[in-house]
């Protein structure tokens, strides 16, 4: 055996270093950065619809087409059922739907944040937060396509538009916020555990059907605070009230801004806590 | 600030998650009962890939990472990458880092391999406005043809190590980590990688490689360390610890 050295630092201690910054301020660091190069997660999602869609002739209106043909299908069907005029059930339940397919797949989506590029983090030291504003960009691109239809049923079914319609702005931000604190929050514990996944889509289903989204809030009488309570009915409520020219139900800013709140905070703080675990369980 | 790598003690360990630990439900069965069920969610083992490695790395240094299979070479290049944060230790690094660490991976199966090129580039921090001056040097060097407008998913693994090569290879970083992948491509192809290669090189401050090599080694390399089961073995001139490599392996 040579005899070499194992070892050519002469000082084997840290000491002088700088001090490291506390895991809060790197995953900081790490949700300012990934915003910061906004560049890269919307250039992506957008390659990311653009390879979904090729081949096809409609590409992502293929999404807005099945959205017409699901709301044509329930609307007719339950507009008979619950007793309603087509001409307000139609509107509500496609913008209900809407907001609700954005929702549910930034939702399913989101447990894939960074499962699905595990090869990009193994390889690549990028922000961990660009994954999830990759999620939320990619399904605003899908949102969008479907949203088309909305001034077409606007004009068709005669909903006058005033200046409330602006508060689908805030709406919309808002849903984009917390969009992004659940493909963190989901992303995380599914690389961790990896039964997430479809506990959570059992648990979309039943949210489905517990949401205001097929059937009008007025039909729960009584019981409507359980609608107002669920965030989700609030998530849909302040975009649909708005476009459907009637105020959204008064809880609902409140309950939405709560969820924000609680939702940033606790992701932030499993965020600092797992963050560089990541790399580890993908 | 010119590009270094310093590792204090640094050390890897990683958990391997087996049966029940992998499962939320388990985890939560785990916290209210006991006996078999909870043995299930424990049964996680941890693996220590690195321990103790005191190393530093400056501007100048050609560094080879040499060892068996499993010795942790590839760890290590993914601890000085950022991509594993080091379990115990400290870590200090200066300097762009760009690592090649495996050739197929990270590559957009459906997406063409022009759309590669531009999506690779973004993961290096190029924006693609800047990205498309580089790609038809890219596509030229490849030599892939009209295949660079084809899905990546219809590529062989060579043309995938071509492709991810000379995008790599097409900016400077001031720090590039590799880890030994080259050997996929055909040998025509390894020669032009080759000088490709040193042109590359005598633009980068510091390049480590991690290769089982060691006449690769000794062409590229002025330093060389030696990982056995995850700790330093030998390190200095890439004569003496290679000469320690091939002792140890007799």
């Amino acid at each position: 055996m040579v005899s070499v050295a194992i070892s050519e630092v002469e000082h084997d201690s840290a000491a002088g270093w700088p001090t490291p910054p506390s895991r809060g301020a790197l995953a900081w660091r790490d949700i300012a950065d990934g915003f910061g190069k906004s560049w890269m997660w919307v250039a992506l999602a957008l390659q990311d619809t653009k390879v979904r869609y090729r081949g096809s002739v409609l590409g992502p209106f293929w999404l807005t087409l099945s959205t017409l043909v699901m709301v044509v299908a329930i609307g007719v069907i339950y507009g008979r059922l619950f007793h309603v005029d087509i001409a307000t059930y139609l509107p509500y339940l496609s913008l209900g739907l809407i907001v609700w397919q954005t929702f549910s797949s930034i939702i399913t989506e989101g447990c894939e944040t960074f499962l699905r590029e595990q090869s990009v983090i193994q390889q690549v030291p990028i922000p961990f937060s660009i994954h999830a504003y990759r999620n939320v960009c990619r399904n605003f691109i899908v949102l969008a396509h479907n949203l088309v239809i909305v001034p077409i049923g606007l004009v068709l079914f005669g909903i006058p538009i005033d200046w409330r319609v602006l508060e689908i702005i805030p709406g919309f931000l808002l849903l984009a916020i917390n969009g992004f604190w659940i493909s963190i929050l989901l992303g995380l514990i599914s690389a961790r555990f990896r039964d997430v996944p479809p506990i959570v889509a059992s648990f979309l289903q039943i949210l489905f059907f517990m949401s205001p989204i097929f059937w009008p809030v007025e039909m729960l009488g009584d019981w409507q605070a359980i609608a107002t309570l669920n965030p989700l009915s609030a998530a849909i409520d302040v975009v649909r009230a708005p476009l459907l020219g009637a105020a959204t139900a008064e809880n609902s800013w409140i309950v939405l801004m709560i969820m924000t709140v609680l939702g940033c905070s606790v992701t932030f703080a499993v965020f600092a806590r797992f963050r560089a675990r990541i790399a580890y369980w993908i | 600030m010119t590009a270094s790598l310093r590792l204090r003690d640094v050390s890897v360990e990683f958990p391997i998650y087996s049966g029940g630990s992998r499962s939320l439900r388990k985890l939560l069965l785990n916290s209210t009962t006991q006996g078999n069920l909870a043995r299930d969610a424990s049964d996680r083992i941890t693996v220590l890939a690195l321990s103790g490695v005191t190393l530093d790395i400056k501007h100048g240094d050609r560094l080879a990472i040499i060892g068996a299979n499993g010795a942790g070479k590839s760890t290590l290049l993914k601890v000085l990458a950022g991509i594993y944060a080091p379990t115990g230790g400290r870590m200090y690094a200066s300097g762009r880092v760009s690592a090649l660490l495996t050739a197929s991976v990270g590559l957009s199966p459906d997406a063409t391999g022009r759309e590669n090129i531009i999506i690779r580039g973004m993961y290096m921090d190029v924006h693609p406005r800047d990205m498309r001056a580089h790609v038809d040097e890219i596509a030229e060097f490849t030599e892939l043809g009209s295949f660079i407008d084809m899905p990546v998913r219809t590529y062989s693994a060579g043309m995938m190590v071509r492709l991810c090569f000379a995008v790599a290879t097409s900016l400077r970083p001031e720090i590039l980590l590799m880890d030994e992948w080259l050997a996929a491509g055909d040998a025509a192809f390894l020669n032009k990688a080759r000088q490709r290669m040193e042109d590359f090189l005598s633009g980068t401050s510091v390049l480590v490689l991690a290769s089982h090599s060691l006449s690769l080694v000794k062409e590229w390399c002025n330093r060389a360390i030696l990982l056995d089961h995850g700790r330093v073995a030998a390190i200095g001139s890439v004569d003496d610890v290679a000469a320690a490599y091939e002792s140890g392996r007799t």
